[in-house]
């Protein structure tokens, strides 16, 4: 069943948290430092920059779709954000962060219509917007590393604290938070699943689905386009290709998180605890002594062991 | 040529269960050779079923299949084909994006492993000339020749594979009287030749023209086998049509109808309606009957807003509207609400809870308080739905608990025109009765019914007016006395209606 409340956390949702605890705990026994209040908080503030992404991610593949144009969602956000505030312009560097967040809610708009008016494969048509917008990009930088810096703003979102917490983790944890209260009370976190089980149903019941399929891509956008801003304010700068490596982790964190890639079925609360799975997860593979090639190797396998956990699970539950 | 030989097939004590449903039940049957034995039946009679079983496209769950005398199973076609038994199937069964060639050499006989034999085609090519068809090019797509090049194509490559057992399901279905002629004359001689042919049509002159022997089914069961002549035409609907249970149906309303809620003017849609007219009163049922395909079911799309393009005009209330999507639809201004054909694909998300499913047609609809389980109650009650709690998935109800919910959630909108695609279809007798008694119930309330049935006792004991379909067009309105099974049989099939049946 959809669980789009955190008051009711099923089996599904647990299953990432209690891998992450499982993987501070294991790797403790190699690097004792691992159970530190200093790595762990480090750990919740690079987990959001993943979380971030990952919880629009969740919305988008929640109704049964993919959005392929995160990297150079997050990476033309990142540019964006950086060159308006490089411009020395107090006015356009105080709109640096809503005009980034627009500009990836335009970039979603821009797949929904593709999804819904065209009706082309997500998977095709978000590709394209992807490979278009890093020609954009490489137009507009000369394909050298684009000038700008973060602002303040920025810098504390992504890196300051509050309360003893990293701002990026509290942050993170309140957009979700907001989100998750707002599918469960509204009419749209109901479409978005049903839409998901089966869009015709949908349709026939008469739901206005291009619509919810507009405003899930554009959130996605949004999203992804936050996790530029704060990926932007952590290195103090953008580069090119800065969003390359979040696309397959953000997907692996939104299926690990009990979400099917079919859609219908999962929320938002599982995607937290497989964004810090999957953080933990690269981070003490990072400091073990083996080569690259099996570190991936390993992470596959890790990432594979825990899916086909989730599937033997609801098989024998059902 | 004697009917006591030894038949070629023969089913005995044959029953096939799709789940709960039973689509044959306790079936004796036999085909002789050199004969033409025609299977006559309503929708849902189980003919389709039986052609397959013959075909070995599905396996009986009961009885047994004896071919020549043998007992023997036919795990798939390719083993029927062996025995002799080929069919030619109601779904075209050609691969649209092969040549007429590649598909006439495809599956004959002798071919396998990347070996294919040529000299099928010169017989074909025969064949296709006796029927018309000498003007299809060996080279052309399947895809691109009309259905009727289709289906000749279809005979020639059944007839050029030595059939001892030739299956025709709805075989001429899209040919034309002289073309179905040739065809005819061809079968005949192949009869002569010691063949066996089972057919079946809808069109009751073919049937009379063609057959030796005539077997009629209703309900999967197999009511009578009798030689062509034997019996009237009349004593032949009687038997498709069996006995009537009269306490299915609620009582009819005395009190006439009241006014126009719905209006359809010269109504058409260029992907199959045409100049259609319906009118349709508060508190009135109104049937839509005919044949699958004809063009009732688009009308109900058209009326949904699922239709691009469509001519005539649209009247609400005396008011002319444009109906563009379910959501307009559906909107208290209109008033609109659809139960589609197919529960499970387009009526219900199977994965998601029985409450999910009810509240999804009345969430963001004003003045509904959708996620308030009670608004629903009084329709779940009256349809007496069981369930273990509302948050049981939807998949797991039956099929007629399923189709309660379909109804359920649209009922909660108190639609003033409620749309009905044959909402009985598959379900149980009880079922059925319970959903008779609300349509009554709402229509005594106000609620004016458009009803696309498959089910002819639907139009006679439950709708006050039917309109029958063919082609694309109501070719029949009856009402009052005039709504007898067999006017409505004669109209689906297109056919004039003798005098003496008005009596």
């Amino acid at each position: 069943m959809t669980s789009l409340r955190l008051s009711k956390p099923d089996t599904d949702t647990l299953v990432p948290f209690i891998g992450a605890v499982a993987l501070i705990l294991c790797g403790s026994l190699v690097y004792p430092q691992f159970l530190t209040l200093t790595y762990l908080g480090q750990q919740l503030q690079i987990s959001a920059f993943l979380g971030v992404i990952a919880m629009g991610a969740t919305i988008v593949i929640l109704l049964g779709h993919i959005d392929l144009s995160v990297p150079w969602v997050v990476g033309g956000a990142a540019i964006m954000s950086t060159a308006l505030v490089g411009s020395g312009d107090a006015l356009l560097g105080a709109i640096a962060i809503p005009a980034a967040l627009l500009f990836g809610a335009l970039i979603g708009v821009i797949n929904g219509f593709g999804v819904a008016i065209m009706r082309i494969p997500s998977m095709v048509w978000t590709l394209a917007v992807n490979s278009m917008l890093l020609g954009v990009a490489v137009l507009n930088t000369g394909g050298f590393n684009p000038k700008g810096e973060a602002s303040a703003t920025m810098v504390w979102m992504a890196s300051g604290h509050l309360l003893g917490l990293p701002v990026a983790f509290v942050l993170w944890m309140a957009l979700t938070a907001g989100l998750t209260l707002f599918l469960g009370r509204s009419g749209f976190g109901r479409y978005l699943a049903a839409i998901g089980y089966n869009e015709k149903a949908t349709f026939l019941s008469g739901v206005g689905t291009p619509r919810v399929i507009f405003t899930a891509f554009a959130l996605a956008g949004a999203c992804s386009a936050l996790g530029g801003v704060l990926l932007a304010g952590y290195a103090n700068q953008a580069y090119q290709s800065m969003g390359d490596p979040y696309l397959l982790p953000t997907i692996a964190a939104v299926v690990i998180g009990g979400t099917s890639i079919l859609g219908g079925r999962g929320g938002l609360a599982g995607t937290i605890g497989g964004a810090l799975f999957i953080t933990l997860l690269t981070s003490i593979l990072s400091v073990m002594q083996i080569s690259n090639a099996w570190r991936s190797i390993i992470f596959g396998l890790i990432i594979l062991g825990v899916l086909l956990f989730q599937n033997l699970r609801r098989k024998a539950a059902s | 040529m004697s009917p006591d030989q030894n038949p070629i097939v023969e089913l005995v004590g044959i029953s096939k269960h799709y789940g709960a449903t039973a689509a044959l039940e306790g079936v004796d049957f036999a085909c002789h050779a050199g004969e033409v034995h025609a299977v006559l039946g309503e929708n849902g009679a189980g003919k389709s079923t039986l052609m397959k079983l013959i075909a070995g496209v599905i396996q009986p769950t009961e009885g047994q299949v004896r071919v020549d005398g043998q007992p023997c199973t036919l795990p798939n076609p390719a083993a029927a084909v062996a025995r002799g038994l080929v069919c030619m199937f109601q779904e075209l069964s050609l691969v649209p994006d092969l040549t007429v060639l590649e598909n006439l050499m495809l599956g004959a006989p002798g071919t396998g492993l990347g070996r294919l034999r040529r000299d099928v085609v010169a017989p074909a090519r025969a064949v296709l000339a006796r029927i018309d068809g000498g003007h299809i090019r060996m080279s052309a797509r399947v895809a691109d020749l009309s259905l009727a090049e289709r289906q000749q194509v279809e005979i020639a490559k059944a007839i050029t594979r030595n059939p001892r057992l030739l299956i025709l399901d709805e075989a001429t279905s899209a040919l034309n009287a002289s073309v179905v002629d040739k065809v005819f004359a061809m079968i005949r001689e192949e009869t002569a030749r010691g063949i066996g042919v089972l057919f079946i049509s809808h069109r009751f002159h073919e049937i009379e023209a063609l057959a030796d022997k005539i077997s009629v089914f209703r309900n999967g069961r197999h009511v009578d086998t009798f030689r062509n002549g034997d019996y009237g035409y009349g004593a032949i609907i009687g038997k498709m049509v069996g006995q009537r249970i009269d306490d299915l149906f609620p009582p009819k309303r005395s009190t006439p109808p009241g006014d126009e809620v719905l209006r359809l003017d010269g109504f058409g849609w260029p992907g199959g309606i045409e100049d259609v007219s319906i009118s349709l009163r508060r508190g009135a049922i109104v049937g839509l009957g005919g044949l699958d395909g004809q063009g009732q079911s688009r009308v109900l799309q058209g009326l949904f807003g699922l239709l691009k393009g469509t001519a005539g005009e649209i009247r609400i209330g005396g008011n002319p509207v444009r109906i563009a999507t379910p959501e307009a639809a559906k909107s208290p201004e209109l008033g609109i609400a659809l139960v589609p054909e197919d529960r499970k694909t387009e009526a219900l998300i199977l994965d998601q809870s029985i409450a999910r499913n009810l509240e999804l047609a009345a969430l963001g609809v004003p003045g509904v308080a959708a996620e308030d389980p009670a608004i629903y109650q009084p329709f779940t009650d009256a349809l007496e739905l069981k369930c273990a709690s509302l948050d049981q998935p939807v998949g797991q109800l039956s099929g007629g608990n399923q189709q309660k919910v379909a109804l359920a959630k649209w009922l909660a909108l108190k639609p003033r025109c409620l749309l009905l695609a044959d909402p009985t279809r598959g379900i149980d007798v009880k079922t059925k009765t319970q959903i008779y008694r609300l349509l009554r119930q709402l229509a005594d309330q106000g609620t004016a019914i458009l009803l696309l049935s498959t089910d002819y006792e639907e139009f006679i004991h439950l709708c006050d007016e039917t309109h029958i379909f063919y082609d694309g067009r109501i070719v029949r309105h009856l009402s009052g006395d005039d709504v007898t099974a067999e006017n409505i049989l004669a109209a689906t099939m297109n056919m004039a209606v003798s005098e003496a049946s008005h009596a």
